[in-house]
């Protein structure tokens, strides 16, 4: 058997071994897988986008001015009865007078009768009584509760003090609920007596057909006639102390509130890297100096610099201060990122890829830009996102104390400060600003988190 | 790499346990000294507090807004000053628990058409000891009007002979119109009719000064316990500036038998009206005003709610300077015209007691014969956008602009002024198109403000110094320090002399009806409401006298009854 070169046959190599049965992934992608996994961190960032449609979108959406005052519903919650009865013109009312009435001596007696006089209505209610004999005059007394138990009365709404004047008209802040109404006679030198007289009238809520025009709850060419019902506006998240639309106050508050809370931090962490890499970079003594320089702005008070950029800004009574706000943050805020990203800086600028990269004949611009932010993305997102929620307290705390957005620009600060003061009686006003801060807070926050493990790019080795 | 993790796991799980056993008792220690400090700060706190109106020792513990800014009755002007020097110094008249005029220093009075005469009682005594004689009222009214003094009420002396021309340093101290015939006898002549003279005498810069106590404190009359002189019911027992003030009774007063109190213990001072609400709640205080957030949680405490008129008339003051856009009649008419009293009242500040005015005389002044306002009625006013608008065209005209640049609006920085300027804020823009910038500031620093004319609309209100119409009368005269929008008007001017000339009440009160027509048709201010106040008192603190002219509150007369009493 001869063997020439036709017998033999190249070798097949199979390379087989080496192929990736996965298809590569880069560091975002991989990143994002992880974030994916992480189901809190997905929930936040949804949150966080929905917010941020809130903010952008939802004054197109929801068209209703922020500082629009419904007096007619003033503190409303939400879901609040919006019926309304439409009824003629105020009219003044003379009242009723009587013959006062000479008593037998001995104690003051509380008038025989009381009752209302018309309809009883949020515009005002029109209140009647029996002379009681001797009288020196009557103090008129309402309150929401049963006077019954114990006689307390409520709140003194007025006295008459003339006793020829039995009648008295209420126009104070009439909601449509059940009032209690109480008379006592006063002697005739203005002490009350002993016994009450009462009384429980339902208020309906009315308004007249030219408020309603005017409120553009019906159109112009509408003809309404008193004793229609028509519905107020809507306020889904409803109203603050002066009748403005809690919905419409969050959009318009998000926007100042999200603005400053973005905005700030993006710009205090740019100034951060860049001064923190210059620092690490170059190190010894220009490090010294620029990070010495660093410890030097955090010692200041950041108020104290607050008020100053206030007057430095020439800020009049009455206008926002947000920009000074925001400066003040930007110029005391960055040593905390400047420092993470020196440390991260200098540990990295030993690393042996940084020096094969070098021997390569790679330029500082590029060592810098190519090897070494991107090498601390991971602390500079991290560090952004706890920022945020930092900023948008400092906002609200600033605007809480009332130097941040004069009124009526609404911010989530000042309303939970505006909405304290009637915590217990009509506690919307506080707990809806109040969840949004918090909402907002916890979202970035875990957002941060949920960042922060998978931008580790220690973790991926583990895997 | 995984064995090596798990041993780190072991280590790190033993690690934990005795660590968290440490740690349990750290934490355990911590908890139990934290809870003991908590306790032991509890107690100090309440040490000896008791009842905020304690029976057994006749003591009353109050709030109050804030501390004594001035002490010194030359220069006093503040309602809390006030309210302490009416318990602890009396002047020649007071104010019984019935609001009559009684004496308290003088014995008797006359009352003359150009002189009025004291006689002192004898008995009238210092804290030191010496008697108060007549030689102190001169020594303190002259004080009151000496230039370097600068005090800010010494307008209310002028109507004594020679008091302005002393007061502007025209002519020496000597020649002001009030002498001491002897200790005991005070001779005043008057510059002009003053029928109200005895009124005036109830008020704190009429109070007398011990002249050789005073130059013994060397400028720092006032400023502490130890550097005033008492004459009144009570003296300062105890002033911790800034935290406590303790007024007890006084041993040496002529009438201390009518005292009852021995006590008033001003135990917290706060400008938050929320914290003496809670602090009233907790049965710290013995007395706290309500705000309107507050009235729905006092009607279900069940709390007995009382209600009382300050006496003080509150507007919107506006600048009349030269160059200011408010100069112009037209402007200042078209707010007018859109401005609605009731609707603030009744929609806004929702506080029973307050009563919307169309008018600067409140209700309770005296007329003629009867109440001044059922003899001459306020200006009737019905508010009306469309002719605010037009109003608003014509002065845009005039002032040559195409729009109004935003106008400042001057508040105070309490939440109900706050409010209040959101409400006008929205008003005149939605009426008008006009914008407010709102400036709000502290007490100090609005009047420094208003004084300088550094604004266009002022929140202010004005309460009365004595009872009669002309201290609300002249405060819009041109020669008056406290007209800080500086409106200038003769035919005010000229009605306001015919009425502090006279003597005849038809006449002066003909000429302050005048007064009260000009101030709405030339809108010298947008009058909107006469205040009212909310309070509740410890059901067993009884006799307390809320009044609009004079000492308020007034505890001088007032006692605690005992349990179940």
């Amino acid at each position: 058997m001869t063997t020439n070169a036709l017998s033999f046959e190249p070798v097949r190599v199979e390379r087989e071994v080496e192929t990736i049965s996965r298809p590569s992934l880069s560091y975002w992608q991989d990143a994002w897988l992880r974030l994916k996994a992480n189901t809190r961190a997905i929930v936040s960032l949804y949150l966080v986008i929905g917010l941020l449609l809130f903010t952008v979108f939802g004054p197109w959406l929801w068209q209703v001015d922020s500082s629009a005052q419904d007096l007619d519903q003033i503190s409303a919650p939400p879901g609040a009865e919006r019926a309304v009865t439409v009824v003629d013109e105020y009219r003044p009312w003379q009242g009723a007078t009587a013959t006062p009435v000479a008593g037998a001596g001995g104690e003051l007696q509380a008038p025989a009768s009381l009752s209302v006089a018309g309809d009883a209505t949020t515009r005002a209610v029109r209140l009647q009584w029996s002379a009681a004999p001797d009288a020196g005059g009557y103090r008129i007394y309402r309150s929401i509760f049963d006077t019954a138990p114990d006689g307390a009365l409520g709140l003194p709404l007025g006295d008459v003090l003339d006793p020829t004047t039995v009648s008295f008209e209420d126009r104070l802040d009439l909601q449509p609920l059940t009032y209690h109404y109480s008379v006592v006679t006063l002697d005739d030198r203005g002490r009350e007596a002993t016994g009450y007289t009462s009384v429980p009238v339902e208020v309906t809520r009315v308004i007249t057909a030219a408020q309603a025009h005017a409120k553009g709850l019906i159109d112009s060419a509408d003809v309404v006639r008193p004793g229609d019902v028509l519905k107020l506006q809507m306020h889904p998240l409803g109203t603050d102390y002066l009748g403005r639309d809690m919905l419409a106050r969050l959009m318009h508050g998000a926007r100042v509130s999200l603005f400053i809370g973005i905005v700030a931090p993006f710009a205090f962490v740019l100034v951060g890297i860049f001064y923190g890499s210059v620092a690490g970079f170059m190190g010894g003594r220009v490090d010294q100096l620029l990070m010495r320089f660093a410890d030097f702005v955090v010692a200041l008070p950041f108020l104290l610099f607050m008020i100053l950029f206030r007057i430095l800004f020439n800020v009049q009574p009455g206008d926002n201060s947000i920009l000074p706000m925001m400066v003040a943050m930007v110029v005391l805020s960055w040593p905390a990122v400047a420092r993470l990203v020196r440390g991260q800086i200098l540990q990295i600028r030993e690393e042996g890829y940084i020096g094969a990269s070098r021997l390569l004949g790679a330029k500082t611009n590029y060592l810098v830009l190519r090897h070494m932010i991107p090498n601390t993305m991971g602390v500079i997102l991290v560090t952004l996102t706890f920022a945020v929620p930092s900023a948008i307290f400092t906002e609200a705390f600033l605007s809480f104390i009332g130097m941040g957005v004069a009124p009526p620009t609404p911010s989530w600060g000042s309303m939970c400060n505006e909405g304290l003061k009637t915590m217990l009686t009509t506690p919307h006003e506080l707990i809806f600003p109040a969840a949004f801060i918090s909402i907002t807070v916890l979202a970035f926050n875990l957002l941060g988190d949920g960042l922060r493990d998978a931008l580790d790019a220690r973790m991926r080795a583990t895997e | 790499m995984s064995e090596a993790a798990a041993e780190n796991l072991g280590q790190g799980t033993t690690w934990n346990a005795s660590a968290l056993l440490q740690l349990l008792y750290l934490g355990g220690f911590g908890v139990l000294g934290l809870g003991f400090i908590l306790w032991a700060l509890a107690q100090w706190n309440e040490g000896g507090a008791g009842d905020a109106a304690d029976y057994a020792t006749g003591t009353v513990t109050l709030a109050m807004s804030q501390e004594p800014p001035q002490l010194d009755s030359t220069r006093s002007t503040d309602q809390v000053s006030i309210a302490v020097l009416g318990h602890v110094m009396e002047g020649l008249l007071r104010y019984d628990q019935d609001d009559q005029l009684v004496g308290g220093v003088a014995e008797r009075w006359e009352i003359g058409e150009t002189s009025a005469t004291f006689w002192l009682r004898s008995d009238a005594r210092w804290s030191n000891g010496d008697p108060v004689t007549a030689h102190d009222f001169v020594f303190a009214w002259r004080k009151a009007l000496e230039p370097a003094n600068v005090s800010e009420y010494a307008f209310i002396l002028y109507g004594i002979r020679n008091a302005e021309a002393v007061n502007r340093g025209e002519q020496p101290l000597e020649a002001l119109g009030a002498r001491a015939v002897g200790d005991r006898q005070l001779e005043v002549e008057f510059a002009r009719p003053l029928p109200y003279f005895d009124k005036l005498t109830a008020f704190c810069t009429f109070n007398p000064v011990h002249e050789a106590f005073y130059e013994s404190t060397a400028g720092a009359y006032g400023a502490d316990a130890d550097k005033l002189l008492y004459n009144g019911p009570f003296v300062i027992d105890q002033w911790i500036h800034g935290a406590s003030l303790r007024l007890k009774k006084n041993p040496n007063y002529w009438d201390a038998d009518r005292i009852r109190l021995n006590v008033i213990d001003y135990a917290y001072i706060t400008s938050d009206p929320l914290a003496t609400i809670n602090l009233f709640k907790d049965g710290k205080v013995a007395l706290t005003s309500l705000n309107a957030e507050n009235l729905t949680d006092a009607m279900q405490q069940r709390w007995k709610i009382h209600r009382f008129a300050d006496g003080s008339v509150f507007y919107l003051g506006l600048n009349h300077r030269p160059g200011r856009p408010t100069s112009n009649y037209h402007l200042r008419k078209a707010l007018q015209a859109v401005h609605d009293p009731g609707e603030l009242v009744y929609k806004v500040l929702k506080l029973p007691g307050n009563v919307p005015t169309n008018s600067l005389f409140p209700v309770w002044l005296k007329g003629v014969r009867g109440s001044f306002r059922q003899e001459y009625p306020a200006p009737k006013h019905h508010p009306d956008d469309a002719r605010g608008r037009e109003l608003l065209a014509r002065a845009l005209a005039e002032l040559g602009l195409a729009e109004l640049p935003p106008l400042v609006m001057l508040i105070g920085d309490t939440p109900t002024s706050k409010k209040q300027a959101e409400y006008y804020q929205n008003l005149f823009k939605r009426k008008l198109g006009i914008d407010i910038k709102i400036d709000a500031q502290i007490f100090k620093q609005r009047l420094a403000k208003m004084t300088s004319g550094d604004y266009d609309i002022v929140a202010a209100g004005w309460g009365p110094d004595y009872d009669d119409a002309m201290t609300f009368a002249d405060l819009f005269t041109s020669w008056n320090e406290n007209n800080r929008g500086r409106y200038a008007n003769p035919v005010l001017d000229a009605a306001v002399d015919v009425a502090r000339s006279s003597n005849d009440p038809q006449t002066r009160m003909d000429a302050i009806a005048k007064v009260q027509k000009i101030i709405y048709e030339d809108v010298v201010v947008l009058t909107q409401f006469e205040r009212g106040s909310v309070y509740v008192a410890h059901p067993r603190l009884r006799g307390v006298v809320r009044r609009s002219v004079g000492t308020d509150p007034d505890y001088t007369n007032a006692w605690i009854a005992p349990v179940g009493g």
